[in-house]
């Protein structure tokens, strides 16, 4: 090295001379040697040893979370695609990377562009797992105030936010979703590959989707040249529409810049899901009521044709008197209020419905879970959909001498924590609404009951990745209840038995539906289903197409994993 | 660092910066703070403003710090430091910022001396954090002392301090020798100094640092077509990530002083 720049911080000496001048502002022995302490502490004395681990709180990072921040910082010089499949905590290497980054002084600015609904979410886990102060970007004038904000890339990519983003210096950039960069002609490529950055790191499960020119794309956006121009690019790699050539020489120029974790490596272990279903028969009471109100539901369909809406609210009805006479008569005192606030008296219907609500008086579903949960006796975590259930299985069991504590999306964050702190320390059950965010992990859970379940494959699977997920060390039992010859049986039956919903891996069921293009209404579609059938045949014969498009659909997907796979680097998919 | 480690210096720190010690259990520690150190480590400058704006009786806080998690006694809210814990940080930086600068006279009584005064030598002691950065960073803490009366410069000088006592006053019947150096003098000579143990220092990281560089530069070169068949903004663009190579890795040096003491040793041979 002929000249190595040297730069001597000397501001601290007119302050040393004012002193002397002063003859005041002097420090004691005692007190200088703990400055001195202080600073040794903070001096890391060599390149390569990860120091963020001293700062991380709560959690233990994985194996292969410690490898991929050390490759990164290493070889890959903070320029890097972490690829990981999902599930297997890309937001932990990157809150990794750029603490460590942090603690050296080597980052003291950082933006983190997420999809919007993911921004809290990522706040929450850098300031609580990593204990950096990330900000979530909402006003225009953040931009400018504050060192690590975490934005959506939506925002930023506008104006005014827009030049503002753009006339800053990032240490470090993290794009989450990266996916959505696989494309040069698209604003959000453009923006990215505007902006002024030291480090990069893009975070995506999928690099390719269809095909090379998407894995180029996100590569030059990361380092301009790394696989050269576009036309050699096309000669050198590309054979056809979604055929690549010298494959194996492609494969290495990828991995010098993409790190890509799979479940199927041999060190990262996922234990198994055993599924039952558990059939519950209703008491004569019961099925009175359940009869009761479909037959209300057939009349009303019949008589107000083309309404679909307040349809829809009765087969909640239906729904919820699967799950307990409590949720339903809720629904029901709502119908009830609507017409006498009206001036006409009360229906027959409704009345007779009242009738037989009344006349339930235990419920056996709840008899059931109260067996389950004293045979399991372990843990338990029961997932309802309806508050007024929650209550009464909170009420049920806390009679029968069960501690359990409720769970739901509106408490607070800090009554969030302390309940599951409860749980996992002296309570046996949670009973939950929701399967929350990605915040809570109940790890130290194994078994999981579905009092009812949601029409939603992607909650259903939500509920599950609460508990089976990476860390879990034991194999996890799932129970969903149906109660036989309702409704619940026609759903349990097709997300169990026909999709086989429950052993498909995290990540693939929201490519599936959105291949079926049933991203945001498989529930609407289900209802319509239900509605629309003249009968149990038909609601079965319609269901059970349904069945056959998501399996084929999932097949697709599958193939297209595969194909994608094998591009990446050889192997199969998991 | 083990938590009894982290125990041992928050003690320290505590006492060293006047905090009123409430008990000090080998488990936890419970403390109100001084002024100072509630500023430094609990984040309230709105309280302290308003406090000082109305001129009210300030109230400090009060921390039981714990140092390995539930060692708290039970219904109190613990405050865990460790290592990497913001609260304990905090205490190191609070620590780095008052503890910079001293002024001490080494205090040892002559034996049998009557009458007339003793000479004290003038020694300017520093502590630099020398950083070695490209893309990455590592640091180290060097300790310098140099005779303000003959220019002689000693490395590892801190251990020179080590086991005498002092104090911040000029003890009667003593007298300080007269500085050649002038202070800024002698820091120009310790730069000088430093530069050229900083250039004997194994490099290897920086010349792979260089040739890191220069690869990226090249490979940037090779992407972007010539200069003559870009447009204006691809012309800003490749000019934009040569910037970003140069600051992502060339290699550099940065040296931080981190305290800074004038010390005054008896002689050796009076």
């Amino acid at each position: 090295m002929e000249s190595l720049p040297i730069r001597v911080d000397r501001t601290w000496l007119n302050d040393f001379l004012k002193n002397m001048e002063q003859e005041s502002g002097w420090s004691t022995w005692e007190r200088y040697r703990l400055a001195l302490e202080a600073a040794e502490l903070q001096c890391i004395p060599d390149f390569d040893t990860l120091r963020c681990l001293e700062y991380v709180t709560g959690f233990e990072p994985l194996p292969h979370q410690i490898e991929t921040a050390q490759k990164v910082l290493g070889q890959m010089k903070g320029r890097a695609i972490l690829a990981d499949e999902v599930g297997l905590g890309k937001t932990i290497e990157a809150g990794l990377i750029l603490k460590e980054y942090m603690v050296r002084g080597l980052v003291k600015n950082a933006l983190i562009l997420v999809p919007s609904s993911l921004v809290l979410q990522w706040t929450r886990e850098l300031n609580q797992k990593f204990q950096i102060p990330a900000t979530p970007q909402k006003k225009e004038w953040m931009w400018d105030q504050y060192d690590i904000l975490v934005a959506s890339i939506d925002t930023a990519k506008r104006d005014p936010h827009r030049s503002k983003v753009l006339n800053r210096h990032y240490d470090l950039l993290i794009v989450d979703e990266a996916h959505k960069l696989k494309n040069r002609r698209t604003k959000n490529w453009q923006f990215i590959n505007e902006m002024k950055k030291k480090y990069t790191l893009l975070l995506t499960a999928t690099p390719i989707q269809n095909d090379l020119h998407e894995l180029y794309n996100l590569v030059t956006l990361l380092k301009p040249g790394q696989l050269g121009q576009q036309t050699s690019f096309n000669t050198t790699y590309v054979a056809g529409k979604r055929k690549p050539k010298n494959e194996d020489q492609l494969r290495e120029e990828v991995h010098r810049v993409m790190i890509r974790n799979k479940r199927s490596d041999g060190h990262i272990s996922f234990t198994k899901r055993h599924v039952h279903t558990v059939r519950v028969t209703l008491s004569p009471e019961e099925r009175a009521l359940y009869e009761g109100i479909t037959q209300f539901i057939r009349e009303q369909y019949q008589s107000n044709r083309g309404q679909l809406k307040s349809l829809l609210s009765l087969i909640t009805l239906q729904r919820e008197v699967c799950s307990s006479r409590d949720a339903a008569f809720h629904t029901l005192f709502k119908l009830f209020k609507r017409e006498s606030d009206g001036l006409e008296s009360l229906s027959p219907e409704v009345l007779h419905l009242a009738g037989l609500l009344r006349a339930v008086q235990t419920q056996s579903k709840v008899n059931e879970a109260l067996r389950l949960v004293k045979e399991i006796n372990d843990k338990v975590i029961i997932f309802t959909e309806y508050r007024a259930t929650q209550d009464l299985l909170i009420r049920a069991l806390n009679e029968h001498n069960i501690y359990a504590v409720p769970y739901r999306g509106g408490f607070a964050r800090n009554k969030k924590d302390w309940m599951r702190e409860i749980f996992q320390t002296r309570a046996q059950v949670m009973v939950a609404t929701e399967a929350g965010g990605e915040g809570i992990n109940l790890q130290f859970c194994h078994h999981i009951i579905n009092y009812d379940l949601p029409w939603n494959p992607m909650r259903v699977e939500q509920r599950i990745g609460r508990i089976h997920r990476l860390g879990q060390s034991e194999d996890v039992t799932i129970f969903n209840f149906a109660t036989e010859n309702t409704i619940e049986e026609h759903i349990v039956w097709l997300l169990h038995e026909k999709i086989d919903m429950f052993r498909t891996v995290i990540g693939e069921v929201d490519t599936i539906l959105e291949k079926m293009g049933l991203k945001e209404d498989v529930e609407q579609n289900l209802m319509r289903i239900l509605i629309e059938s003249k009968d149990d045949q038909e609601i079965q014969v319609q269901l059970d197409k349904l069945g056959d498009q998501f399996a084929s659909a999932e097949e697709q997907v599958r193939t297209e994993i595969e194909k994608r796979e094998v591009l990446m680097d050889g192997t199969q998919s998991s | 660092m083990e938590p009894n480690q982290v125990r041992s210096l928050t003690l320290r720190y505590l006492e060293a910066y006047d905090c009123h010690m409430i008990e000090k259990h080998p488990d936890y520690i419970e403390t109100r703070l001084s002024i100072e150190v509630d500023k430094d480590i609990i984040q309230r400058p709105f309280y302290w403003m308003y406090v000082e704006k109305m001129g009210l009786e300030p109230q400090p806080a009060t921390l039981l710090f714990t140092f390995e998690p539930g060692k708290a006694p039970s219904g109190v809210r613990e405050d865990l430091l460790t290592s990497g814990a913001p609260r304990f940080q905090q205490m190191l930086r609070s620590a780095r910022n008052h503890g910079r600068f001293v002024r001490l006279y080494e205090d040892k009584r002559p034996r049998l001396l009557k009458e007339g005064s003793l000479p004290y030598e003038p020694w300017l002691v520093l502590h630099y954090q020398v950083s070695f950065l490209c893309d990455r960073k590592k640091d180290h803490l060097i300790s310098l002392g140099i005779d303000l009366r003959t220019g002689a410069i000693s490395e590892g000088f801190d251990q020179q301090l080590q086991g005498r006592d002092w104090t911040h006053k000029l003890p009667d019947r003593r007298h300080t020798l007269p500085s050649i150096l002038s202070i800024p003098e002698a820091v120009g000579e310790l730069e000088y100094w430093l530069q050229g143990w900083i250039e004997n220092q194994d490099l290897t990281w920086a010349d792979q640092a260089m040739d890191q560089l220069n690869q990226e530069l090249a490979q940037l070169h090779a992407f972007y077509p010539e200069e003559w068949r870009m447009s204006d903004e691809l012309h800003e663009e490749k000019k934009q990530r040569l910037r970003e190579s140069i600051w992502q890795y060339h290699p550099r040096v940065e040296v931080e002083t981190v305290s800074a003491g004038l010390f005054y040793l008896t002689p050796t041979h009076p």
